[in-house]
């Protein structure tokens, strides 16, 4: 390749002149300003709806008439590697659960737990599920711990809905913490 | 054949002793009185009579058992609970002849040297127990009961015990427990009944109609008896026939008489010409069923032993080709489910477990695989109960499952009866 | 002996072994349901069957005696199907309903599914159902038959063991259900026997109910802190509260039972009402001040005006210690343990009981042909004691008397049941003893004292016929060893000591072997005695400077004399025998430290109040009736700033001399082993362990004989009733209910649920002469007290005789008593009158 020492690539000059790297890059980018966007424009405008094989925090669920399905068998608690949940049984044969034995307490530190699915597993009645809300920032470490209260009200996602989804949102802040609503009823597919 | 235990049953007032007296009643007790009791045990062993009740053991055998220590209490129990479907033999003996059962139980007493006797007496007897209960107070009345027995020093108290109808009782520990106030549940052997039966005493349990064979060999001589029949069980036997025959009813045969000689002579034949046999269950529900190939099987323990089936209390139940053999299997099964005590396990949750299963064949909802299901269980059960109940539910249905189980296979694959 | 093969494996038992403790020894385990070591065999499970060779059918090793030269199979094929079959037949008809059972975790039938069960299900029909929920049965017991397993050991135990004989089998076949009468409300012991021998959960308690898992429960092994009778239970904690107690099986004396107070009543410990600060004239306080305000109470005080008093439910350490400070640092010998009866009373008892002489096995008095209770309420006082009695009186058919003046319930495996005048225990000895000597009388230089006494007055005294003690006589005669199980009413009427001594004393010139075996009410009460705190001795009954006893205090305090006293647990006003007196005395003393877990009436009187420890906070020492030395162990954190009762003496101790100690509780158990020379085998690890052939006699435990020799005890005045009375008069007697004891069980709420209200029990033809119905409100009246109690009847007791159980606040029974009477009379007449 001595030859080239010498003189000047023709070729290449042409190339410099007519800035062909510049249209190749600019070819990706431009080709994204024509695209269709990927990114959610989470929190202000979009929420990502999971699918239903997602791990998230903890729901309690309820049979058809309304009662608990939790029994407080305490397996869950048995069968969780990181001891984040506690179960205190009790007695209460009005109704409230499926047997007489229901939860007087049953609580979760969503800090320590790993979303394995363990519970879920061991769970002999289905209560416990791995649902599909995932914001758990707070500033407060109470909010880390769920109770049975908080677990067994509707999840904001109801099984219904396949999940996959962006849904359109509204991100609220107030006194009490910040928030983000979807309104599932203006969802769109993932786009890929 | 001369009748030997029902001689009396058809003769007006049987029942009363003045007349089974005429009839010459009572003799062999007066004068096995003046016999030492070990003779008579001889003799009854001489006799090689088998118990009638079921299992067939030799009685003098049973009787030797009993320890001759005179210090020790005995006890005699009737075992008058019969309670095997089919089979009701013994009542037409305690309605209409009771003073022979008296009889047989008084040189039975003698013999084992019991002062006191219990009839267990099957609860719905209402009538036999209030025959029983006369019978007993005239022989007190006569002196044939009580203190001194015809000035020979020998006492004898008799007690009915009535049952309330459960079919366990007639298991002979079962019987002991239910005299003596418990629940009715079949006890642990060994200690056998002969060295701690009642109230932990020796004890010997005759069905009824082992008893009333008694005075006819006291009378007449163990010879005699074992002449009668053949060699190995001899004796005079009453067979209940019931079914699709056309003259059922009892016959004191003896010993060994045929299936077919039962039924197409001394009954009559079948009750429909134009429907064949099918099948006869020989001795009671328990015992497995045999098919006409085995018609010429003599009546007797241990030709039936050697089919593979049982002669029990001698209940002959003969099915014309009109029975639905699911259904009877199912009713057998459910019988003895019901019958259960609850002792042990497999009887306890194995024949309800079966009856289920049965009763929805019958229903028409089998399932693919119930009959390995059935099989599998009658092997869960068969061998591992406490008392023979569990066996014999087992046996009966296993005897059903082997000759007929393409009817069951129809049933599951028709979901109806492949004789209707 | 016969030599059978097992698995292969050749193993000689003795004959008659059960071929399934054969296997066990040999090192096979062989499951069962129904089978009970301490119950008969029914064989009913069928989950024990095995293969023996020779033999066509299998079977059940639980019932069949192993016989020489016999080869067993318990692994083979056949076995193993029929486990598995049997299990699924057993699965048949169980509810399935493990997340909800509170068995769910210990469940036998789990585990044996576990191990040998069928893996798949295939009882595809519907189920069938005993009932919809769960029924209760008593107040402790909840009831679930669909997950019975129809093992009956529920109906034995409370048959053979317990002899209550309340539960039953209703129904037939796979409707059997193993229940009460009719499923109505038990009116029975409350033990829970029935729910401890369950393997399923079937029988569940009701205070435990839906409260926690078994795997959430932390334990302790440890002993019940109620009667001597000492028996080993494990207690269960979750979050800091005791949820339970459970025996274990072949572990200690008591096996798997226990009686209601163990089970159930450990639950005070829990109570709100604990004492969780120091208090100085009832102000709260802390520790320092406390324990300044004691300096300044005790500081230069003489020795003989300072006293103490230690309760009998206080380990063997804390007692050793108390009596150490007390005696050492304080320079007092005024120490006593009791304030129920005097320490001569107990001198007498330790001495004729030969409590000196080491500690006696009652499995060895149950060896005796010949065992006679008398002075013991033992049905309600040492309810485990008398099962151990029924159950080997129904194996051995040993001659059993009962000599006690109420009926109780093993009366009906007694032989002999003598019911005599309260207080007429030494009368009836010597009438026993006279027949026992007839025509040798003049030989015997120790029968002097009952020479010149007449067999009738002697009959009249105690109320009962000659024939009986004829009886009583003939059958101690033809025996060749004696065991004499000797109760607290010795304690209570101490003259019948003498007559305990003599009867033995003839009966080893005889030439039979007497063993005399104590049952009293305190967990401890042994160990106190033989700790040295009692004024005559010192540890290992050691002879020491004679000082006051309780009695002798409050009457010194009376007088003015004492200037500080040291109460650790004991709450003399509600247990000495003269209620007023004791409160009045009390009132008087200086400076008064009463140191327990509960507000006391004694505590109410106190300058100032230490809390102390419940025997679940700490570790120690209780030495049995029997005079064996089992630890407790610690389980639960103490509440507040309560602290060990050891520390606090020792925090006490240090006030005036620094070194005083030893400084922990395993110091102070190796100086009493140096010390106490009955104790110098004793070991904290004298735990029975857990023993599969079921032998519960842990003989290393048994304290040794002691050094010195007692002095012989002094006579005491008789305090016998007169059986001539009016209409309404009733001689008033007092112990221990069978569901309260001492006032650690007043606190605990299962126990109150089961009875709260006093009663007062009279024989039955009593109450028929009198109008009176069992369950009725009555007055009893006595000179200087008047009670509502509800009327409680007994079949058999002696007439004339009424009975206030000591434990119970509405009916405060030691007010009916005044120092120096005998027993009170009392009358009674329906409430309304």
């Amino acid at each position: 390749m001595s030859d080239k020492k010498g003189g000047i690539d023709i070729l290449d000059l042409i190339k410099k002149v007519l800035f062909t790297d510049f249209v190749k890059g600019l070819r990706i980018t431009l080709g994204y300003n024509v695209s269709k966007s990927i990114t959610h424009r989470y929190p202000d405008e979009e929420k990502w709806i999971p699918y239903r094989r997602f791990r998230g925090v903890h729901t309690l669920n309820r049979d058809e008439h309304g009662r608990e399905l939790c029994v407080a068998c305490e397996l869950c608690v048995k069968a969780c590697p990181t001891s984040c949940i506690t179960v205190v049984p009790m007695e209460d044969d009005t109704g409230r659960g499926i047997a007489d034995r229901v939860a007087k307490i049953w609580k979760v530190n969503l800090v320590r737990c790993l979303y394995c699915g363990y519970c879920e597993d061991a769970c002999p009645t289905r209560a416990v599920r791995l649902g599909r809300e995932y914001e758990l920032a707070c500033a407060d470490f109470k909010c880390t711990v769920r109770n049975r209260e908080e677990l067994l009200l509707p999840q904001p996602v109801p099984e219904s809905i396949e999940g996959g989804l962006v849904a359109k949102a509204k991100f609220e802040r107030s006194l009490s913490g910040i928030k983000v609503t979807a309104d599932l009823s203006a969802t769109k597919k993932r786009a890929w | 054949m001369e009748k030997i235990l029902l001689k009396n049953i058809d003769k007006p007032g049987s029942h009363k002793l003045d007349n089974y007296v005429r009839n010459g009643g009572y003799k062999a007790f007066a004068e096995a009185l003046k016999l030492k009791p070990d003779n008579i045990i001889q003799m009854v062993k001489d006799s090689g009579l088998r118990g009638r009740g079921g299992a067939g053991f030799s009685t003098g055998l049973k009787w030797s058992f009993i320890p001759k220590d005179p210090t020790i209490p005995k006890y005699l129990c009737c075992n008058a609970d019969e309670g095997e479907p089919g089979t009701y033999k013994d009542r037409a003996i305690i309605d209409n002849d009771p003073h022979l059962l008296l009889e047989g139980m008084m040189l039975t007493c003698y013999a084992i040297g019991a002062a006191n006797a219990y009839i267990y007496i099957r609860g719905e007897f209402v009538f036999g127990a209030n025959r029983l209960d006369e019978a007993i107070k005239e022989a007190y009345a006569k002196g044939y009961l009580g203190k001194n027995i015809l000035g020979s020093g020998f006492n004898l108290d008799m007690h009915i015990h009535r049952g309330f109808g459960a079919y366990i009782c007639g298991e002979e520990t079962a019987l002991l427990e239910s005299i003596e106030g418990y629940r009715a549940q079949p006890r642990k052997k060994p200690p056998f009944p002969a060295l701690a039966g009642l109230y932990g005493k020796p004890t010997v349990i005759n069905n009824v109609e082992t008893l009333a064979c008694i005075p006819a060999i006291i009378e007449k001589g163990p010879k005699w008896f074992s002449s009668i029949g053949p060699e190995k069980s001899p004796g005079p036997k009453i067979y209940g026939v019931s079914g699709h025959v056309k003259k059922p009813g009892l016959y004191e045969l003896p010993m060994g008489t045929t299936l077919r000689d039962l039924i197409f002579n001394h009954c009559g034949g079948m009750l429909r010409e134009d429907r064949a046999l099918k099948a006869v269950i020989p001795g009671g529900v328990s015992a497995p069923l045999l098919t006409p190939k085995d018609l010429d099987t003599p009546l007797d323990f241990d030709s039936l032993a050697a089919k593979g089936s049982m002669l029990g209390s001698g209940a002959v139940i003969v099915m014309d080709e009109s029975t639905c053999m699911v259904k009877a299997a199912f009713i057998t099964n459910r019988f003895f489910s019901h019958e259960s005590c609850g002792k042990c396990t497999p009887c306890r949750d194995g024949t309800p477990w079966l009856t289920k299963v049965l009763k929805r064949l019958e229903h028409g909802e089998g399932r693919p695989g119930d009959i390995d299901l059935i099989e599998s269980l009658c092997g869960n059960i068969f061998g591992r109960t406490f008392c023979p109940l569990g066996d014999g539910a087992v046996m009966a249905l296993r005897g059903a499952l082997k000759n007929f189980r393409e009817e069951f296979q129809y049933h599951i694959d028709h979901k109806k009866c492949m004789a209707s | 002996m016969a030599t059978i093969k097992i698995n292969g494996k050749e193993i000689t038992v003795e004959d008659n072994t059960l071929i399934l403790d054969a296997a066990r020894k040999a090192g096979y385990e062989i499951p069962t349901f129904c089978y009970q070591a301490d119950l008969m065999g029914i064989g009913s499970c069928r989950m024990c069957l095995v293969e023996i060779e020779g033999q066509r059918k299998l079977q059940p090793s639980c019932i069949t005696p192993v016989l020489h030269g016999m080869s067993i199979n318990t692994d083979s094929s056949t076995v193993a199907s029929a486990r598995a079959g049997v299990l699924e037949f057993l699965l048949a008809n169980h509810a399935l309903d493990c997340p909800v059972c509170d068995k769910g975790g210990e469940c036998e039938l789990q585990d044996m599914v576990h191990k040998y069960g069928p893996r798949t299900g295939r009882h595809a029909e519907p189920k069938f159902k005993f009932h919809e929920k769960d029924y209760v049965l008593s107040q402790v017991i909840i009831k679930n038959s669909n997950r019975c397993v129809q093992c009956m050991k529920c109906v034995r135990v409370c048959r053979e063991v317990v002899g209550r004989n309340v539960l039953g089998a209703l129904g037939r076949g796979d409707h059997q259900e193993p229940t009460s009468f009719n499923r109505t409300f038990l009116d029975c012991d409350m033990d829970g026997n029935c729910i401890e021998v369950c393997p399923v959960g079937c029988f569940m308690r009701l205070p435990y109910r839906y409260k926690s898992r078994p795997w959430d429960l932390k334990g302790a092994d440890t002993i019940c802190p109620y009667c001597a009778t000492g028996c080993r239970m494990v207690i269960e904690e979750r979050d800091g509260q005791l949820l339970r107690a459970r025996a274990q099986l072949g572990v200690g004396l008591n096996s798997e039972t226990l009686c209601a107070r163990g089970r159930f009543g450990c639950d005070f410990v829990n109570s709100a009402e604990r004492i969780t600060k120091p208090l100085i004239r009832h102000q709260a306080a802390t520790w320092a001040e406390a324990l300044a305000s004691v300096k300044d109470g005790f500081s230069g005080k003489e020795g003989k005006h300072i006293g103490g008093v230690a309760a009998a439910t206080l380990t063997n350490e804390e007692l050793y210690l108390f009596q150490k400070l007390m005696r050492t640092v304080f320079g007092s010998p005024n120490i006593d343990s009791s304030s129920r009866w005097n320490s001569d009373a107990a001198s007498a008892f330790i001495h004729a009981a030969s409590m000196n002489e080491g500690g006696v096995s009652i499995f060895d008095c149950m060896e005796a042909d010949t065992v006679l209770i008398i002075g013991s309420h033992i049905s309600d006082e040492n309810p485990v004691s008398e099962y151990i009695v029924r159950r080997i009186s129904s194996n051995r058919r040993m001659n059993l008397i009962i000599a006690s003046p109420r009926a109780m319930k093993l009366d009906s495996s007694a032989n002999v049941k003598l019911r005599h005048l309260p207080a007429a225990e030494k009368a009836v000895l010597d009438a026993i003893t006279l027949v026992i000597n007839a025509g040798k009388l003049s030989e015997a230089e120790k029968l002097k004292a009952i020479k010149d006494s007449k067999m009738v007055d002697l009959l009249t005294a105690a109320g009962v016929g000659v024939d009986e003690i004829t009886d009583i006589a003939k059958r101690l005669s033809a025996s060749q060893s004696v065991a004499i199980v000797a109760g607290t009413e010795f304690l209570r009427f101490p003259d019948g000591t003498s007559g305990l001594a003599l009867l033995k004393d003839v009966l080893k010139n005889l030439g039979k072997k007497v063993t005399v075996m104590p049952t009293l009410d305190r967990c401890n009460q042994r160990g106190a005695w033989e700790m040295g705190v009692h004024p005559s001795f010192g540890p290992g009954y050691a002879t020491a400077e004679k000082g006051m006893d309780t009695e002798a205090l409050l009457e010194a305090a009376m007088r003015g004399e004492i200037d500080a006293l040291y109460v650790v647990g004991e709450d003399i006003i509600s247990d000495y025998p003269d209620r007023e007196f004791a409160r009045t005395a009390l009132s008087k003393v200086r400076f008064l430290v009463v140191q327990d877990i509960f507000m006391s009436e004694t505590a109410k009187l106190a300058h100032v109040i230490l809390p102390g420890a419940s025997f679940s906070e700490k570790e120690g020492m209780f030495t049995n009736q029997e005079g064996r030395a089992q630890s407790i162990r610690k389980l639960l954190a103490l509440p507040g700033k309560a602290k060990r009762d050891l520390d606090i003496i020792r925090a006490v101790g240090e006030l005036f001399d620094g070194s005083f100690g030893p400084k922990n509780a395993v110091l102070v158990l190796d100086e009493i082993r140096q010390v106490n020379p009955m104790y110098s085998d004793v070991s904290l690890l004298f735990n029975n362990k857990k023993n599969s052939d079921n032998r519960l006699d842990n003989r290393a435990a048994l304290v040794k004989c002691a050094a010195g020799v007692l002095p012989a005890a002094g006579e005491f005045a008789s305090k016998a009733v007169s059986s001539r009375m009016e209409e309404h008069s009733f001689a008033l007697v007092t112990g221990s209910h069978l569901f309260h004891l001492g006032r650690f069980s007043r606190k605990s709420e299962t126990l109150l649920g089961l009875i709260k209200g006093a009663t007062v029990e009279i024989c039955e033809d009593d109450a028929a002469r009198l109008g009176f119905v069992s369950g009725e409100k009555v007055k009893v009246k006595g000179k200087n007290h008047e009670v509502l109690a509800t009327l409680k009847t007994s079949t058999g007791s002696k007439s004339r005789v009424a009975f206030i159980p000591e434990s119970f606040e509405d009916a405060e029974v030691n007010r009916f008593f005044r120092r120096g009477e005998g027993v009170p009379r009392v009358s009674i007449t329906r409430a309304n009158q």
